[in-house]
């Protein structure tokens, strides 16, 4: 049996993938289980890379391996300032319907998936215009999906501000006390000098 | 305690190297044509009892893999490495001799419920939501496969997947944005804490 | 007024009494110096391929081994011009960092190492490379060895399309050329930040970790005007291969497309909107050229944006920790995203390895060069056959002027180091958010418009 480099690749990457998803899950340090997530995008964008999608390759590095990552990484450091340790599981008790479930999910989808006829076309004209043909296509039959996207997008980015800002009352209180603690200090200190 | 653990997980690791072997060496495919049951049934003329089919051996050595893994972690073996020895082990038993396509997809599926599982089991909100990512680029593994193997011409796959990668940007930033929120007002992002609503 | 006039009876008390003359003097040395490298580094580079892409071939060849090994030597040829260039590249560009700023501040710079302080930074290497290499305590020490790695590694596959467009498209080189060219690039240079987060986050010191947020927060809010910029070149060009837009814009200055892609020389009598439109798509090319190198030097932490590793502030920022080889790294993998963006700049605005003026030091002088050469080794047929085996006129000249174009603008960069004072964090996220990303999409309804009316 002749082995493929389409193949040789497709283990490497997959083999990379599996051990860093379950590092996300199971890493002890929650700051390390997000870079460990840039590894499980990194061996995904290989994968589209084998799979001739150049354009997605690029796009999974740039979106998901940097920057929805390092949003992540950041919200990780703003939540846990104190302990880099997760939250222990105090009960356990959804671990095991947990396991279970996602093992029957996992029989189901692959024996339905090894029980099927694939008619397999030859991929060959995937090749050469890809980029040529996914602008054509998001600018003519995918444009008002393009558009919702883009609205999408917009609605996202002013709700994330929205929701992330402090609320202005509690700026100025914590402002104004700062001011308050400013001015007692140095009054305290000329009372000392004093 | 780490050393045991870690001695019990590089066990798990050869065990599973030698029923990979076995199996590839067509050991459990024989076995299961020369069991009892399969013998009878083949002279009787009727079909291989269910599930214990001949060509059904690397389903069953990847059962027995899995098996081995939960055994090995209830004895007190290196979680991460048992778990992630088993599923590559089993992966690569249930792909190795099959089409790209269902590699692919199998891949994609295993990628899916590791996701669903850290977003049923986990406590910190943000690990869940990394979850949530990990299960949408398994959906993006499949589409592009589908664009490659079985719509070329047209590549709608790849369409849907950018769509896909779109809505998960905007999904991320507003989920951070409302775990960053709770924190503020509650000083934790323990899942099991988020109750206000509860009764 | 007051320091005006202490820096003058300073001047006067060392003795000083005009820079002018002794400045020209360091200019020349500079100018000197400067040639002197890149010839060593150009040199080897070449010589490295010759051997690589010709000879070993060659070789091959010749002992009768199937030509598909030798097919298989040639692909690698790329990589190995640019793991031979990256190291001798980033020495040099050191020094002529620190001789440039010595200039600018009327000082002489290092001159004691080698000739004129040719070695310096060669010696600086070896002193880096002897030091101790130490792990802090409580960094995790896995991820404290792997950020350096990260930060460098996309420099050298990041830069590979771009081999091919600074090299006319040489047969040796057309193989690292991708039709998703100036994407790849994108992406490839995207990835340090996680390094620099990933650094900061590893050295267990609040310094380190703050540089490293600083890092990453500036990073995404700058990619956004660096990749609009770029995208709207493409626009204009029609293109994301790198070849294809540094081919695009061959024929003198005019047609480069800093200046709207020779969109000025097609204003006519025939239709008199374009006396209007021309100019206007030539100044918002300009304007996206700035905006480019705004974004660049955002993204690759040079000052005035280098609040990552703003010495008064933060130490050292995201390498205050690091130490021996893997500062060496980081202090590398800095230099050579300054010659990166460069390159990028010179092939996307201006014109890659194309001469400002036609006829100007273009191919055809270097082969004539190469005539004048070939008839003076007429008696030495060896000596002939090395030439014309080594040499390519056409890939000569081509080389020949991306490198001046690229190391003027890595000049430039220097001046703006030496000139400019540093950001405050608030102003730096205000610039970006408010300031740039709103010109640089105006800009680039504008260039989709114009584009259609010239």
């Amino acid at each position: 049996m002749k082995v493929g480099l389409d193949t040789l690749l497709f283990y490497l990457f997959a083999f990379i993938a599996i051990p860093f998803a379950y590092g996300v899950l199971l890493d002890r340090k929650i700051i390390r289980a997000g870079f460990l997530l840039i590894g499980v995008f990194s061996a995904i964008s290989g994968l589209f890379l084998l799979l001739n999608a150049q354009f997605l390759a690029m796009a999974q590095i740039m979106i998901y391996a940097v920057g929805i990552t390092l949003v992540v990484v950041i919200a990780l450091m703003l939540t846990n300032p104190k302990s880099e340790d997760d939250i222990s599981p105090l009960n356990n008790w959804n671990k095991i319907p947990g396991i279970v479930s996602a093992f029957l999910v996992f029989i189901t989808i692959y024996m339905s998936l090894r029980a099927e006829n694939w008619t397999v076309r030859n991929p060959g004209q995937l090749m050469q215009d890809n980029i040529t043909r996914i602008g054509i296509d998001l600018l003519t039959y995918f444009s008002l999906p393009f558009e919702f996207a883009s609205i999408l997008l917009l609605v996202a980015v002013i709700g994330a501000i929205m929701l992330a800002k402090q609320e202005k009352e509690i700026t100025q209180n914590n402002s104004d006390e700062n001011f308050d603690k400013e001015e007692l200090t140095s009054e305290d200190k000329n009372v000392i000098k004093v | 305690m780490s050393s045991k653990s870690n001695i019990l997980g590089l066990a798990y690791i050869l065990l599973a190297l030698v029923l990979v072997g076995l199996q590839a060496d067509g050991f459990v495919q024989n076995l299961l044509a020369n069991a009892s049951w399969n013998h009878v049934a083949a002279e009787a003329g009727s079909r291989p009892t269910f599930l214990l089919a001949p060509d059904l051996a690397d389903v069953i050595t990847a059962f027995v893999l899995a098996g081995l893994a939960i055994l090995a972690i209830f004895m007190g073996a290196n979680v991460a490495i048992v778990a992630s020895a088993g599923t590559i082990f089993s992966f690569f038993v249930l792909t190795v001799n099959q089409e790209p396509i269902i590699r692919y997809m199998t891949l994609s599926a295993v990628l899916f419920v590791i996701g669903m599982y850290g977003m049923v089991v986990c406590r910190n909100a943000v690990r869940v939501l990394m979850s949530i990512e990990l299960m949408l680029n398994a959906v993006n593994i499949n589409l592009v496969t589908f664009a490659k193997y079985i719509d070329p011409a047209l590549m709608r796959g790849q369409l849907f997947a950018i769509f896909i990668l779109t809505i998960a940007a905007a999904e991320a930033v507003v989920g951070l944005a409302i775990v960053l929120a709770i924190y503020r007002n509650m000083a934790t992002v323990d899942m099991d804490r988020f109750n206000l609503l509860k009764w | 007024m007051t320091v005006s006039t202490s820096t003058s009876n300073k001047t006067q008390s060392y003795g000083v009494q005009s820079t002018g003359p002794a400045n020209i003097v360091e200019i020349f040395k500079f100018m000197r110096l400067t040639i002197i490298w890149l010839s060593i580094i150009f040199g080897a580079v070449w010589g490295a391929c010759w051997l690589f892409g010709v000879v070993l071939p060659a070789c091959v060849e010749g002992f009768g081994l199937p030509a598909e090994i030798s097919q298989t030597i040639r692909y690698f040829v790329p990589l190995v011009a640019i793991m031979v260039f990256i190291p001798i590249n980033a020495m040099f560009m050191v020094l002529f960092e620190r001789r440039a700023l010595a200039l600018f501040t009327v000082r002489k710079g290092p001159n004691r190492v080698g000739p004129d302080g040719l070695l310096q930074t060669a010696a600086d290497a070896v002193k880096l490379l002897l030091k101790e290499d130490i792990t802090p305590r409580g960094a995790d020490a896995f991820m404290f060895t792997l950020a350096p790695i990260i930060f460098f590694a996309p420099s050298i596959f990041g830069c590979i399309p771009l081999l091919a467009a600074a090299t006319g498209d040489h047969r040796l080189f057309s193989i690292a050329n991708l039709p998703t060219g100036i994407f790849y690039v994108l992406a490839a240079s995207s990835i340090p930040v996680v390094a620099l987060v990933m650094a900061g986050w590893a050295s267990n010191n609040k310094y380190s970790l703050v540089g490293g947020l600083r890092a990453a927060a500036q990073a995404i809010s700058y990619e956004i005007p660096l990749v609009l910029s770029l995208v709207t070149i493409c626009l204009l060009a029609g293109s994301l291969d790198v070849v294809e837009i540094a081919q695009q814009q061959v024929g003198g200055f005019l047609h480069w497309n800093i200046l709207g892609a020779g969109k000025l020389l097609a204003v006519s009598q025939a239709s008199p909107i374009t006396f209007v439109t021309a100019p206007l798509l030539a100044i918002c090319c300009i304007l996206l050229f700035w905006l480019y190198m705004t974004g660049a030097c955002a993204e690759i932490n040079r000052i005035p944006f280098d609040l990552p590793e703003a010495e008064s502030e933060l130490v050292s920022g995201y390498n205050t920790e690091y130490s021996g080889i893997k500062f060496a790294i980081f202090f590398l993998a800095e230099f050579t995203n300054l010659f990166v963006v460069s390159a990028i700049a010179t092939v996307m605005f201006l014109g890659g390895g194309e001469s400002p003026i036609p006829g100007f030091l273009d191919t055809g002088f270097f082969v004539s060069v190469m005539g004048t050469l070939n008839s003076l080794l007429q008696p030495v047929p060896a000596l002939q056959w090395l030439l014309n085996s080594l040499v390519d006129p056409a890939t000569l000249s081509c080389v020949f002027w991306a490198v001046t174009k690229i190391y003027l603008i890595v000049f430039f960069a220097i001046l703006i180091r030496g000139t400019l004072p540093r950001f405050r964090i608030d102003q730096l996220m205000d610039f970006s958010w408010k300031r740039l990303i709103p010109l640089v999409l105006i800009l680039f309804l504008a260039v989709a418009y114009l584009r259609e009316l010239v």
